[in-house]
């Protein structure tokens, strides 16, 4: 147990001239990743800067255009949250299978995000839903893809002084399905790999929009570029999806480490990306050859 | 350096001074003697420390105390009822043999408290995933899922009558 200080700023402005003032300090969200790292010595001790008590970074507001999350909004809140399940499935299944009751309460998206686990379970979906992270700095507000946000294992954009604000998932139109799918060793445990898919289908005159992504399988949560372009202009037949399946397990680029070799999770990104494609067309329209 | 902290536990308002990055379950222990809630892990994968906030189970071993500031805490102390009998879920535990050496069974108490909360019917499925960041070394759960249905049944009487 350290004598740093603790923090509890309840204005973004004054957390970031904190953060300007204490270079050192670290900022802390929900603390489920961050105080396990603290305690680990994986980080070093630091005064924090907590972000739980900021109005204006909490919650969820639906738009015409965007859904927008603030960017420590609970997991659990976000799973609680209706339009959430109900236009962005996908984030609501990897909500579902995140951690438990005990960390989702506190866990948030920000952190999920800025903590840049390869394995984080949001990022596949957002990336999916094409999402956006706006980032606050003592100067100025930027605002970047989520996919080129997230640079490493444990590595982001985030410039020194710089924090997460908001995540911007624009809403996805009509006739849009999506699915999440992930496989651990044990329940609670990290994704050996998992796949989203999101799949749009205006009208029938209008060619599909797939986007695909993947987590656990490479430095950082990746869209599915190669498997996406084996769709385009191409009915989506069983053929197509196992096409696609196997574009995306050549495309990643899993390591081995204690949980799983690398050619298993490459497997299972083939098996869950068929699945998920499968399960967002649902699965009436898709006839399994033998 | 310490820092004030005033919270409500099991009902009753309750001041501490802490260090500024305490964790809420070694406030909860040593400084303010409430010792049924246990630590496992430290590191929020077995639930032993699980207690309420605001109606919510949390691991209090990755809560900063500072952030219970002004917030309502509930830890197995506080289930009881008003007439001293033990609440529904903690019954239903002791009627079920959900309880063996006892270590899990305040966090499992707690959590199973949040969850019947949420959801006062349950599937096992739901129970599963309500319970999933409990762990307990002895009963092989089967029991844990029982009382925790027991419960269930019980409230929803209580709620008719
Ligand atoms: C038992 C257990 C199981 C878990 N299981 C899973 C799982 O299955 N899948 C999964 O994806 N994760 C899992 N996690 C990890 C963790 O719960 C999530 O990553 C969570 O969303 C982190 O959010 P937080 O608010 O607690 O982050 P914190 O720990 O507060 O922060 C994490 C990092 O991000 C930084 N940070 C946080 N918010 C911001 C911001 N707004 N701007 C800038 N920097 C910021 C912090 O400085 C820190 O470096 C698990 C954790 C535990 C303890
Ligand atoms: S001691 Fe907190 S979850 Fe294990
Ligand atoms: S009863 Fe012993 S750990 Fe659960």
């Amino acid at each position: 147990m350290t004598d740093a200080a603790y923090h509890r700023p309840t204005t973004l402005d004054a957390a970031l001239a904190l953060k300007r003032d204490e270079p050192s300090a670290r900022f802390i969200a929900g603390g489920t990743d961050l105080l396990v790292q603290l305690r680990k010595r994986k980080v070093a001790p630091a005064p924090l800067i907590s972000l739980r008590n900021i109005p204006e970074l909490c919650g969820v507001s639906v738009e015409d255009e965007a859904i927008r999350i603030g960017a420590t909004t609970s997991l659990a809140e976000l799973l609680r949250h209706e339009v959430i399940r109900r236009e962005l499935r996908a984030l609501g299944h990897a909500l579902w299978t995140l951690a438990s009751q005990q960390i989702r309460n506190v866990g948030t998206l920000g952190g999920n995000l800025c903590n840049a686990s390869p394995a984080a379970d949001t990022a596949p979906p957002l990336l999916a839903f094409d999402a956006a992270v706006e980032l606050a700095g003592p100067k100025s507000r930027r605002t970047l893809p989520l996919a080129s946000f997230l640079a490493g294992p444990g590595k982001t954009q985030l410039a020194a002084g710089e924090l997460l604000s908001c995540v911007v998932v624009p809403r996805p139109p009509r006739g849009t399905q999506s699915a999440f799918l992930r496989q651990g060793r044990v329940a609670m445990d990290l994704s050996l790999a998992s796949v989203a898919a999101f799949i749009c289908i205006e009208d029938d005159r209008k060619a599909p929009v797939v986007r695909l992504a993947a987590g656990a399988v490479g430095p950082v949560p990746m869209r599915l570029r190669n498997a996406e372009a084996t769709l385009v202009g191409r009915p989506l037949d069983a053929a197509a999806l196992v096409a696609a399946a196997e574009a995306a397990a050549a495309e990643v680029s899993p390591i081995n480490d204690l949980r799983s070799s690398a050619n298993y999770r490459r497997r299972l990104v083939r098996v869950l990306c068929e699945r998920a494609l499968r399960q967002a067309l649902g699965d009436k329209e898709i006839h399994h050859e033998g | 350096m310490r820092a004030e902290l005033r919270f409500t536990l099991n009902g009753a308002a309750v001041e501490a001074f802490v260090q500024p990055q305490a964790r809420l379950l070694d406030v909860l222990r040593d400084t303010l003697g409430a010792t049924g809630t246990k630590e496992g892990c430290s590191e929020g994968e077995c639930g032993a420390c699980t207690v309420l906030i605001d109606g919510r189970a949390v691991a209090s071993c990755l809560f900063p105390a500072l952030e219970a500031e002004g917030k309502r805490v509930v830890t197995v102390e506080g289930l009881r009822q008003d007439n001293g009998d033990p609440s529904a879920v903690q019954r239903a535990f002791i009627d079920k043999g959900g309880v063996q050496c006892g270590f899990c069974t305040p966090g499992m108490v707690m959590a199973t408290t949040a969850l019947l909360a949420e959801n006062p019917a349950p599937t096992d499925d739901e129970i599963r995933a309500g319970l999933v960041g409990n762990l307990c070394r002895c009963t092989g759960y089967v029991q844990i899922i029982d009382a925790v249905k027991q419960a269930a049944g019980e409230l929803a009487t209580k709620e008719r009558s």
